[in-house]
């Protein structure tokens, strides 16, 4: 992205004040969600998620694996995000690594919920085959392909989306298994589960620039931000993670108003991603 | 200690307890008192010395009960020559743990996260238009890890940065709080974090009332929101003034 001039940075904040931003929307609008589901056939669930200019892409594999021995009643989920250098040129080698890291560390922190297993979006007990011996390794993996702002809310959405498109393969336990050994397990090929999704948050990223707050920022705008809040919100209406990014120190009172606005517009959020992921889940099926 | 003949020599290896415990607590368990006896919104006794490592700009020790760390900052150096020019200083932090600090060695090597989180709570406070051109190290090592180690390295490294003389606009004081069931606990320790539903961890300059980093983690409802920060502000700010305590006495300990 090039520098902005001084005028250019006068016109987003002043426009932000005003409540009608560079692209015509108003300061709680999203831009357009277009959501395509089973894009990777050889994984088992995949979803590509664009969000105006920013594009992202989210597989899940499942691997059978052993479960820790602390938690032998819960499967394990793995979340990791790569920044392709496709999105910017300085994403190749080792250059996105912490980009990445942050990311990955929001995702996981809103989604898989606290230690015990609580408040978890995907639940880690549907995951367990064998308990104690085998279970499902859940790899959740997101691509950045192009970035415009707002990558956050545009993984989420993928994850989302690749979770509803994701089939586990029904697994057949050979019965007279004794304690001590491994027991055979028999992958079907035909039979598969399905995830339950209704649980999983979406994110809504609040960026305050001046002294408002935007919703769903470009990257143009981002690069005007005091701070941003990355607040995770289930359909019940509780929060389910919540991040601040930037430097800048923020009043205590102001996180409160955040997270109320992001209540609010979390509500329409999960509404129409929902109903996008039904509309591409009905027209892979028709292809 | 005499081994079988023909046999494979015996490794000792401690018995660290059970693998999987029952739960700590049980949901309706209202006589439910912590392990190391303290009441639900009381922090551990926290000690702070500052002038720790004598080679480095400034550093820092803190105690919190079984969680030790040492902080040590080197600068304003010069950046690497690599390094485009800046007109406002940079600030490097870098977080790790030793490889004894954690029941089972190796396992702190998991947060990786941690290095970025010490340098997004601490940029806020300091002024980096006061070194241009240089670079400030930031250098964390926990030592024992008995819970709550982010935030005891974050308040231990603004102290390290006080005591190298880099100009900040307030001391960071950082506190965490778990939700273990309905409860709400402050200062977790190891064991309790292991179990806990949520946590939440803030840090905040004090005197300015200014948070500069908030992460939750685990399903909140609004009202437990607001109960925890309050909580967190009021003990950062009990927290800023242990932390002044221990600045004044070093000073004037120099001056004598």
């Amino acid at each position: 992205m090039v520098g902005l001039s001084v005028g250019e940075k006068h016109f987003i904040q002043g426009g932000i004040a005003q409540d009608l931003r560079s692209d015509g929307r108003k300061r709680l609008t999203y831009r357009p969600i277009y959501v395509e589901t089973g894009v990777i056939p050889q994984a088992h669930g995949s979803a590509r998620v664009r969000l105006g200019a920013t594009d992202v892409i989210a597989s899940v594999k499942a691997e059978l694996g052993k479960p820790s021995a602390l938690q032998p009643d819960k499967g394990n989920i793995a979340i990791y995000v790569d920044c392709s250098p496709t999105a910017a040129p300085m994403f190749e080698g080792r250059g996105g690594e912490e980009l990445s890291t942050e990311l990955s560390v929001a995702l996981q922190r809103c989604l898989l919920g606290g230690k015990s297993g609580a408040g978890a979006g995907i639940d880690p007990t549907s995951l367990v085959v064998v308990e104690g011996k085998v279970c499902w390794d859940l790899y959740i993996d997101g691509l950045v392909i192009s970035s415009d702002g707002n990558l956050l809310d545009a993984l989420a959405a993928a994850i989302k989306a690749a979770l509803s498109n994701t089939g586990i393969p029904k697994v057949n336990v050979a019965a007279d298994a004794t304690s001590d050994e491994q027991p055979e397990v028999n992958i079907s090929d035909e039979e598969f589960l399905q995830f339950d999704t209704s649980g999983i948050p979406v994110i809504v990223t609040l960026t305050k620039v001046g002294r408002h707050y935007i919703v769903d920022a470009t990257s143009e705008e981002e690069s005007q931000m005091s701070s941003a809040v990355s607040i995770s919100v289930n359909r019940k209406g509780h929060i389910c993670g919540l991040t601040k990014r930037g430097g800048v120190g923020l009043d205590p009172s102001i996180i409160l108003d955040m997270i109320s606005v992001a209540k609010h517009v979390s509500e329409q959020l999960i509404n129409k991603l929902d109903s996008e992921i039904a509309a591409a889940e009905a027209s892979e099926e028709e292809s | 200690m005499a081994a079988k003949p023909g046999s494979a020599p015996v490794t000792y290896s401690p018995n660290l307890g059970q693998k999987t415990r029952p739960p700590i607590f049980k949901d309706n368990d209202l006589d439910w008192v912590r392990p190391d006896g303290r009441g639900f919104h009381q922090c551990r006794p926290a000690f702070f010395r500052t002038g720790a490592v004598n080679s480095a700009s400034g550093s820092a020790y803190a105690e919190l009960g079984s969680t030790k760390v040492i902080v040590s900052v080197f600068g304003p150096r010069e950046s690497k020559k690599a390094m485009m020019y800046s007109d406002t200083g940079r600030l490097n932090c870098n977080f790790s743990y030793t490889t004894f600090a954690t029941p089972v060695r190796g396992q702190g090597s998991d947060h990786k996260e941690f290095s970025s989180m010490l340098h997004k709570a601490l940029e806020g406070a300091i002024m980096l238009e006061t070194f241009p051109k240089t670079t400030v190290d930031v250098f964390a090592l926990v030592l024992e890890s008995g819970g709550s180690d982010l935030p005891v390295v974050i308040s231990c490294a603004s102290l390290a940065l006080a005591d190298a003389g880099i100009m900040m606009y307030d001391l960071v004081a950082a506190v965490s709080v778990s939700c273990l069931g309905k409860n709400l606990v402050i200062d977790p320790v190891l064991e309790e974090e292991s179990y806990q539903d949520g946590s939440l961890m803030l840090t905040c300059m004090p005197s300015r009332n200014e948070v500069t980093q908030l992460t939750f983690t685990g399903e909140w409802s609004t009202p437990d929101i607001n109960e925890a920060m309050q909580l967190c502000l009021d003990a950062c700010s009990k927290l800023g003034k242990v932390m002044r305590t221990c600045l004044k006495e070093a000073a004037s300990a120099s001056q004598e």
